[in-house]
C-alpha cells in the first residue's frame, strides 16, 4: 500500500448513500479511524485502509439540545434526540447525535444505571447529503 | 490521544510591559464609535511599550492576533495594515488566528521567537471587533467605509461561528458543534457525582464571582453586581434572581449569564530576553514576569470531551516542562466564554481539588477576595470577550496582580506564580505559566 492522494471524504458520503458506514483501519496497530482520515492517530502509521464498520456502539454521555444548541432543522428532521460521546465496537470514539432521547428517556437511562447505552448507526438526510447519526437499540 | 514532550526554553523570556483597552461596545458610545483597528491595537501596543519603559525602536518584531479578520476588519493581512500606528513601519510581523485562544498563543509565539535567540524584544498584540463590523455590514465583499462600523448581529455572529468547525465531518454530524455549551458540565456532574441542581448553583456562583471582580475593574464591560441587579428586580436573595427567568436556561445546564459578552477590545505585551532587560529596558520600573512555559494542545470538535482532554494535555506539558507543581499556583485564569471552563480548568490544573472545586466556587472562595482567586478581571462573562484579545487581557490582568497594582481588586496574597488556561477555536488549548522575577 502506498500513500495516495485520495478522495476519502467523498467515498465516506457515497457510502452513506448506499447505507454503508466506512472507516479506515490501521494495518499496523488495527485501530479504526471513524470518520475516516488518511493516517492512524493511535500509532502514527502513515497509511490506513478502508473498512466497513458494523455501526454498533454505545453512547457514553448524554446532553440534551436547548436554545443555544439546536436549530429548527434539527427538530424538524430528528424530533427527540441528544448529543454525546459514542464509542463504536471497532473502538473509535466521537461526538454524535443519538435519536430517540428526550428528558424522560434520559432520566430513565440514568435511574436504571444503563449508561453506556447500546446504539446503532443510521443515516439521516440533510440538505444535499446523508449524514450518520445513531439510534438507541430496541430494548 | 497523542502527547508531546516539550523542553525548557533556550533562554529565559519575560514580560516587561502590558497594555489593554477597555473592553466595550464601540458602536454604542459616541466617544468610541468609529475607532479603527490601528487605533485599538496601536493604543494597547504603545501602552505596553510605555509600561516597559521602551520605544518602538527597541522592538524587533511584532505578532498580530485576530480571531475573525474578515468579519471584524475586512482584512486578509491585518498585521501589515496597522504597523504605522505604533512606530514599527517596515519591521517584520506575522498575523495569527486561533479564535478565542489567540491571545494565549500570542504569548507562546512571542516567547518562542525570543527564546530561539532570533529576536531580543518582541511585541505581541491582539485586537478584535466582536461586536461590530466595517460598514456596511451586509457581506464581506462590498466596499467598506474608512472608519464607520455597524453592530454585528447575533444572527451573523452565530452563523459565522460555524467557520470554527471542520466542514467535512463536524458540521455534518451536528453534535461536535453543539456540545461546546454543555459537554463539560455534563462530564463534571457524571464524573464527580454532583446533582444537576448543584451544578446549576455552581454555574450561577461563577457568574456572580466574575461580576464581583468586574465591578472593581474600570476596564470591564459589566460592572453592576448581580446582588444589586437582583434587588432592583425585587429579589432579596441573589440566587433567587439567578434561578429566575431573568437568567434563563440557554443550554442543558448553561444559563444566559454563563455565556460571554462579545465585544470590542485590544491588548498587548512586550516580551524580552530576561538577560537583555538591563540593556533594552533601562527605564523599567517594575519587576519582570518570566514566562516559565506554555503547554499546548489542539483537539477538533468531533473528539469527545475535547476541552477536557486537550486541557489535560496542555497542563501536563507545562508542568513537565517547568517542574512547577499545582500547589505552587497563587492565581488562575481560564478563558470562560462558556463559564463551566472556569471550574473544570481549575480542577485539571490542580488549582482547585478534584471534585471539590464547585464547593470553593459556591463559597465565594474564587472571587478576588477569596483564598483561591480566579479571573480577577471578571472573566468573559463580565470583563467581556473581544475574542482574540481576551487572552492578552488576562495576561495584562495577571501581570498587574503579580505586581500588586490592582487597587481595590488586588488579591489578598501577592501572587508569585500564575497559570492561564486559554481555550478556543474548536479547540486550541494553552496553559501558560508565569512567575515574578525577584
Amino acid at each position: 500500500m502506498a500513500i495516495k492522494l485520495e478522495k476519502v471524504v467523498e467515498k465516506f458520503y457515497q457510502g452513506l448513500e448506499e447505507g454503508k458506514f466506512l472507516g479506515r483501519k490501521c494495518p499496523a496497530c488495527g485501530a479504526v479511524e471513524f470518520p475516516p482520515v488518511y493516517a492512524c492517530n493511535s500509532c502514527g502509521n502513515l497509511e490506513t485502509e478502508w473498512v466497513e464498520i458494523s455501526g454498533k456502539g454505545v453512547m457514553k454521555s448524554i446532553v440534551l439540545p436547548a436554545a443555544l444548541s439546536t436549530k429548527p432543522e434539527y427538530r424538524e428532521r430528528m424530533k427527540n434526540f441528544a448529543y454525546g460521546e459514542v464509542e463504536i465496537e471497532e473502538g473509535a470514539c466521537f461526538n454524535a447525535v443519538v435519536l430517540g432521547i428526550n428528558k424522560k428517556k434520559r432520566k430513565e437511562i440514568y435511574e436504571n444505571g444503563k449508561l453506556p447505552v447500546p446504539v446503532h448507526a443510521v443515516t439521516l438526510q440533510r440538505d444535499g447529503y446523508k449524514t450518520v447519526v445513531f439510534e438507541l437499540d430496541e430494548e | 490521544m497523542n502527547q508531546t514532550t516539550t523542553h525548557k526554553y533556550a533562554r529565559s523570556v519575560s514580560i516587561i510591559g502590558v497594555g489593554c483597552t477597555p473592553f466595550m461596545y464601540t458602536v454604542d458610545n459616541p466617544e468610541t464609535n468609529g475607532l479603527t483597528e490601528g487605533e485599538m491595537y496601536g493604543y494597547a501596543a504603545l501602552k505596553a511599550m510605555e509600561d516597559a519603559g521602551i520605544t518602538a525602536k527597541d522592538v524587533d518584531f511584532y505578532f498580530h492576533g485576530c480571531a475573525s479578520t474578515l468579519n471584524g476588519m475586512n482584512y486578509l493581512t491585518p498585521n501589515v495594515q496597522i504597523a504605522n500606528w505604533f512606530g514599527m513601519k517596515g519591521k517584520a510581523s506575522i498575523h495569527h488566528s486561533e479564535a478565542c485562544c489567540t491571545g494565549y498563543l500570542a504569548i507562546e509565539q512571542a516567547v518562542n521567537a525570543v527564546a530561539s535567540g532570533k529576536y531580543n524584544c518582541v511585541l505581541t498584540g491582539c485586537v478584535e471587533f466582536g461586536d461590530s463590523t466595517p460598514s456596511p455590514a451586509d457581506n464581506v465583499e462590498t466596499p467598506k467605509h474608512p472608519y464607520k462600523r455597524d453592530k454585528m448581529t447575533m444572527e451573523k455572529f452565530l452563523a459565522t461561528t460555524s467557520w470554527l468547525y471542520d466542514r467535512t465531518y463536524a458540521r455534518a454530524m451536528m453534535a461536535p458543534i453543539e456540545l461546546i455549551y454543555d459537554d463539560a458540565a455534563e462530564d463534571y456532574v457524571r464524573t464527580r457525582g454532583i446533582s444537576a441542581q448543584e451544578m446549576d448553583d455552581t454555574l450561577n456562583w461563577m457568574a456572580i464571582n466574575n461580576r464581583r471582580n468586574a465591578a472593581k475593574n474600570p476596564l470591564a464591560i459589566e460592572r453592576t453586581e448581580f446582588a444589586d441587579i437582583a434587588k432592583e428586580k425585587g429579589f432579596d436573595d441573589v440566587m433567587d434572581y439567578m434561578r429566575s427567568p431573568y437568567n434563563p436556561k440557554m443550554g442543558d445546564f448553561l444559563r444566559m449569564e454563563g455565556v460571554e459578552r462579545k465585544c470590542d477590545g485590544a491588548a498587548a505585551c512586550i516580551v524580552c530576553a530576561t538577560e537583555m532587560i538591563p540593556e533594552i529596558a533601562k527605564n523599567l520600573n517594575h519587576k519582570p514576569i518570566e514566562v516559565l512555559g506554555v503547554g499546548c494542545s489542539a483537539l477538533e470538535a468531533t473528539n469527545p470531551h475535547f476541552e477536557i482532554r486537550a486541557t489535560e494535555e496542555a497542563v501536563r506539558q507545562v508542568y513537565a516542562q517547568t517542574g512547577v507543581k499545582p500547589e505552587e499556583l497563587d492565581l488562575f485564569y481560564a478563558n470562560d466564554f462558556i463559564i463551566t471552563s472556569h471550574l473544570i480548568a481549575a480542577e485539571i490544573a490542580g488549582y482547585l481539588p478534584w471534585g471539590e472545586g464547585w464547593k470553593y466556587i459556591c463559597e465565594g472562595r474564587t472571587a478576588y477576595d477569596g483564598d483561591k482567586p480566579i479571573n480577577t478581571n471578571g472573566g468573559r462573562t463580565s470583563f467581556g470577550h473581544a475574542h482574540a484579545a481576551s487572552g492578552l487581557a488576562d495576561v495584562y490582568e495577571a501581570c498587574l496582580q503579580m505586581r500588586g497594582e490592582c487597587g481595590e481588586r488586588q488579591v489578598k496574597k501577592l501572587p508569585k506564580t500564575t497559570m492561564l488556561r486559554g481555550y478556543g477555536g474548536a479547540q486550541n488549548i494553552a496553559a501558560v505559566l508565569l512567575r515574578t522575577i525577584d
